[in-house]
């Protein structure tokens, strides 16, 4: 166990987190035009191609108004669907009719090398809080994630993105937890845009509401 | 002149023998030859310069006769260290039989020893020994003083690295085997390290995994450095399919491993670091249960050996002296003290005591021992202090015999041993080839599957194991001789055991078999009147001074009765008729019918008695009290206690009983009829009774011979089992294929019972052994799997494996609760 706890801490033998670094490189250079710097909360978004979420990420942590990583996405489908954001939890946040949902990894002052890139900026996840990066192996997919089974997913490899069930084999995915929202009212059937589904992930089958798409 | 010895095999009688000596004596040079038929050897002196010694054997042969060329071979036993299956004794044999002047090996796996017989001036002992070096085992030191203990404590030390190599490779491997596992099970969710979550951190887990694994492969080293180096030259045993089948699976982990670290970390699906690691705890632990198992099967040898006490109290220079054991010699006086063993052989010579023989005959009971009695190294005073003169000492005493034939039983192998050495000889080529075989049809088979072709290879060559097979005969074996050693049955190889068991047929010697052998008196007849008691006295006083068998007997059944014994004033021996005495004022005449008449003594008025005597095979003596018949004393062999009961017991497992004897018809009859003899071989003289014997086979029999000694020998020799009984001599030992310690003919059916349970038992061993491979290869080669069917993980086929040799020595051990036969009440 000593053993497994010094080799677990040397960031040179994390095949993951630095294959992870370059699948996500990969995605950022398919989609260029969806990645964009995002001044108001300090980082870099990945925009889906309908434009409806967006996942975010800190290249501060020290400067980060709201989460360091997390999913900003239209409110109305839910709120149509039932939602009271006033009963939502702590890491939601709702404003000017979109919801913020994601966590706060740390307070670190994040250093690079030179001005920082949104690539960078997700190298920082892995060197410094590893545990978010997740290889979800029943999808092959890459993901981060944002606390509260939220989470952002992408292919480990385009080419052979092997998921199993339509709706998953998808490459880019924004994930919810829909049991907060389920509790804050939504009728889960009747969000537009998401599809409330099963997930099967390495602890078994869970529900999400999914947002998949191509990016191809 | 130079003398030799020369075994010879298919003598049937004494005219064998003189035909053999005729036929050497013809011989140019040749100076003696003389044939001992009982301990069928041919001695020769010879001029060496005129006549080869295998001239002399050429000659014998020739006339029908086989020559077993041990005397210019001398035999060991070398203990051997490092085998692991049936397929390391195979090696070691071949290994020792391509060496020159090597007449016979046998190694026995169960006790871990080599049986050689070679020619000393052909061979060295030396060179032997390096021999089994160079095969990779280890030749351990021989017969030592104390050898022993010294195999005890080797033994024990075994035990204990085997165990502490499973503590080792348990510790590592159980976290090994965890971490492999654990990630897997999705039923429970067990607490697992996120640091290891294989599928995030897949190289620290494979390192991980692979840092536990070595000080596994580490303990386990031996079955690699075995197992290569028999592979290498091409007589691979069990290590080599360890070897093979965890060096696999190492060598495609760490190949996953590499694909990990250049950034394939999904190789980490292909790690097989647990299954070489368990494979090796398991097989530790299969070994260390074994040598736990193996131990007890000689546990009765051990008893044997242990039971010499390690010092004598020597009378030297007027005072009592304790000297180690070893420095005893013959005719040296010895003092035993009640509750002190006996140290060496030898005769008393002062003091008398009970002395409890029951380690050497199993004979519960204490026997009294007297000036001139024997007393035995090993058995025990109980009452009194004797001194006795050593007369055996060391190798010669009959403690050390005993153990000699027990080991060398329990080296030899049965007959229904050679189907097992014949499949263990060619057993792990074979399953090498399957596993090979199985492992690319199954490649080709799913379209180029290399880790499920690789578990498929794993499987067949970890289950396959020869260690049962190999197990089945010799613990059974050795485990039966022990047990029989300790009833006082000793058996004197796998053959004489496996033989046993289909005896039919069992000729009785009548004189000291059936029998006591010594006449006792039966009837005291009296006419006229006379008191019974008072005719007793009379003749036994006047038999006082006699020396004839019969006189003795009615002196020891008056002193036994109590009668008082009177002083002869005369006494006349009329030979061939009697004797004449006076005693008490009275003229007593005590003889034979003749002697009656020719001192014209009336028989008239016991006649129909003394007829009915003599038809029931007693032998009648008149007494005449001053000049008067006055009675009859019958004298006669009387019946062992317990032969009616072994006959019965004999009936009851159905076998035919048949007694032999030179006595006339109507006598053996008689005694046939008291103790239940279904066939009576009666009028039969010593030289003709193996001839009977031969009859008996003839007719399809398998026959066993009971008999008490030298004149037994070749009717013992003949026999398909030859079975002595009661003395325990050199020439009964010699001659005999089972050697009764004790006199007690429900040793007969005990020892037919042993072997019937032990050859059941080596059945049941077999049957297992094979049935395991017969069964477990095919399911681990994929074969059920093909049908929809389970496929065999490598870690249950290594399981499966080691259980098999243990539930093999567990079956084995079972042969200790047998019981001996015992008289009905």
């Amino acid at each position: 166990m000593l053993a497994a706890a010094t080799l677990a801490g040397c960031s040179s033998l994390d095949v993951v987190g630095k294959q992870s670094v370059t699948s996500f490189d990969t995605i950022l250079k398919t989609i260029p035009d969806q990645v964009e710097t995002d001044e108001m909360n300090g980082g870099f978004a990945l925009a889906a191609p309908d434009g409806t979420v967006r996942f975010i990420w800190s290249q501060d942590y020290s400067k980060s108004p709201l989460h360091d990583v997390m999913l900003e996405l239209e409110a109305k489908p839910f709120v149509d669907a039932g939602l009271d954001t006033g009963k939502l939890p702590d890491n939601y946040a709702a404003y000017e009719g979109m919801l913020m949902v994601g966590t706060k990894l740390g307070n670190d002052q994040l250093e690079y090398g030179g001005e920082p890139t949104a690539l960078a900026a997700y190298e920082q996840i892995v060197k410094k809080y590893r545990q978010s990066i997740n290889y979800h192996t029943s999808l092959d997919h890459y993901g981060v994630l944002l606390g509260d089974g939220n989470m952002f997913e992408w292919a480990r490899d385009f080419g052979t993105n092997s998921a199993t069930g339509e709706i998953q084999d998808k490459d880019i995915v924004f994930a919810l937890n829909p049991d907060p929202l389920i509790a804050a009212g939504v009728d889960p059937e009747k969000v537009n845009g998401w599809a409330y589904t099963q997930v099967s992930t390495d602890d078994g089958d869970v529900w999400k509401f999914l947002k998949p798409f191509n990016v191809q | 002149m130079e003398s030799n010895v020369l075994s010879i095999r298919g003598m049937t009688c004494a005219a064998c023998a003189q035909r053999i000596e005729r036929t050497v004596r013809k011989l140019a040079g040749i100076g003696e030859a003389n044939v001992n038929l009982a301990s069928e050897k041919l001695f020769v002196k010879y001029d060496a310069t005129a006549l080869k010694l295998h001239t002399i054997k050429e000659a014998v042969s020739k006339i029908g006769y086989e020559v077993v060329d041990k005397t210019d071979c001398q035999s060991a036993t070398i203990p051997i260290g490092g085998m692991t299956c049936a397929a390391c004794a195979q090696r070691i044999e071949r290994a020792i039989r391509k060496l020159d002047g090597i007449e016979s090996v046998s190694v026995n796996l169960a006790t871990e020893k080599a049986t050689v017989t070679y020619k000393p001036s052909e061979v060295r002992l030396s060179a032997i020994r390096e021999a089994i070096e160079k095969a990779g085992y280890k030749a351990l030191e021989i017969n030592s003083a104390d050898a022993v203990d010294e195999d005890r404590a080797r033994k024990q030390r075994e035990i204990k690295t085997l165990w502490t190599k499973f503590i080792i490779a348990a510790v590592f491997s159980l976290p090994l085997l965890y971490i492999a596992m654990a990630p897997m099970i999705k039923v429970v969710r067990l607490p697992f390290p996120a640091a290891l979550d294989p599928m995030q951190y897949s190289l620290v887990y494979a390192l991980v995994e692979l840092l536990l694994v070595l000080p596994v492969i580490g303990v386990g080293y031996r079955f690699y450095t075995v197992g290569f180096k028999a592979l290498i030259q091409r007589s691979p045993n069990m290590d080599s399919l360890i070897a093979i089948g965890t060096t696999a699976a190492v060598l495609y982990s760490i190949y996953n491993t590499f694909q990990i670290a250049s950034g394939n970390f999904l190789a980490v699906e292909s790690l097989y670091f647990e299954s070489a690691g368990v494979i090796i705890t398991l097989i530790l632990l299969g070994k260390s249960l074994e040598a736990v198992s193996k131990g007890r099967t000689s546990e009765a040898i051990k008893k044997l050996m242990g039971l010499a006490p390690k010092t004598a109290i020597v009378l030297q220079d007027g005072g009592e002296k304790e000297i180690p054991i070893e420095e005893v010699e013959i005719g040296d006086i010895i003092v035993v003290k009640p509750g002190a063993k006996i140290p060496v052989d030898g005769t008393v010579t002062d003091g008398h005591t009970a002395i409890d023989e029951s380690m050497l005959t199993g004979e519960s009971m204490p026997v009294d021992k007297k000036t001139g009695d024997a007393v035995y190294a090993a058995s025990l005073n109980t009452t009194g202090v004797v001194q006795f003169r050593a007369e055996k000492i060391g190798s010669d005493t009959v403690l050390s015999q005993i153990i000699k034939l027990v080991e060398d039983a329990q080296g030899s192998k049965a007959p229904i041993a050679a189907m097992a050495d014949k499949v263990s000889g060619v057993f792990v080529p074979v399953v090498c080839a399957i596993a090979l075989l199985a492992g690319i049809a199954w490649f080709i088979g799913t379209g180029g599957d290399l880790r499920f072709a690789l578990t498929i290879f794993i499987s067949v060559l970890v289950i396959a194991c020869p260690c049962a097979l190999g197990l089945a005969t010799p613990t059974a074996i050795m485990v039966g001789t022990g047990k029989g050693a300790e009833n006082g049955i000793l058996i004197k190889g796998g053959e004489a055991l496996e033989t046993a068991h289909k005896i039919n047929t069992i000729v009785f010697d009548k004189t000291g078999t059936i029998t006591e052998g010594k006449p006792a008196v039966t009837d005291v007849l009296t006419a006229d009147g006379t008191d019974a008691d008072r005719l007793l006295q009379l003749t036994a006083s006047a038999e006082n001074g006699s020396e004839h068998p019969l006189g003795q007997a009615i002196v020891a059944g008056a002193r036994a009765k109590g009668v008082e014994l009177l002083k002869a004033d005369s006494f006349d021996s009329i030979t061939g008729r009697g004797i004449e005495a006076r005693i008490d004022g009275h003229s007593v005449l005590a003889g034979n019918r003749k002697l009656m008449t020719e001192r014209e003594i009336s028989l008239a008025a016991l006649e129909e008695e003394s007829d009915k005597l003599a038809s029931d095979g007693k032998t009648p003596m008149y007494i005449a009290v001053d000049g008067d018949l006055a009675g009859i004393v019958a004298v006669a062999d009387t019946m062992k206690p317990s032969s009616q009961a072994a006959i019965e017991s004999l009936h009851q497992m159905g076998i035919e009983v048949a007694m032999i004897t030179g006595d006339n018809k109507k006598t053996a009859a008689s005694i046939a009829a008291q103790v239940g003899i279904d066939k009576v071989l009666a009028e039969v003289l010593p030289q003709d009774k193996s001839n009977e014997v031969k009859n008996l086979q003839t007719e399809g029999r398998k026959v066993a011979m009971v008999g008490d000694g030298i004149n037994d020998a070749p009717a013992l020799a003949v026999a398909d089992i030859g079975i002595a009984i009661g003395s325990g001599t050199d020439v009964a030992m010699e001659s005999a294929d089972i050697v009764l310690m004790r006199s007690d003919l429900m040793d007969v059916p005990t020892a037919i019972n042993l072997s019937k349970q032990t050859i059941r038992n080596i059945k049941q061993n077999l049957f297992w052994a094979f049935g395991y491979n017969v069964i477990g290869i095919p399911i681990a080669a994929g074969v059920l799997h093909l049908f929809g069917g389970p496929l065999l993980n490598p870690i249950f086929a290594a399981a499966a494996m080691s259980l098999s040799s243990v539930s093999v020595l567990t079956n084995a051990l079972r042969l200790k609760r047998f019981k001996a036969t015992t008289r009905k009440a």
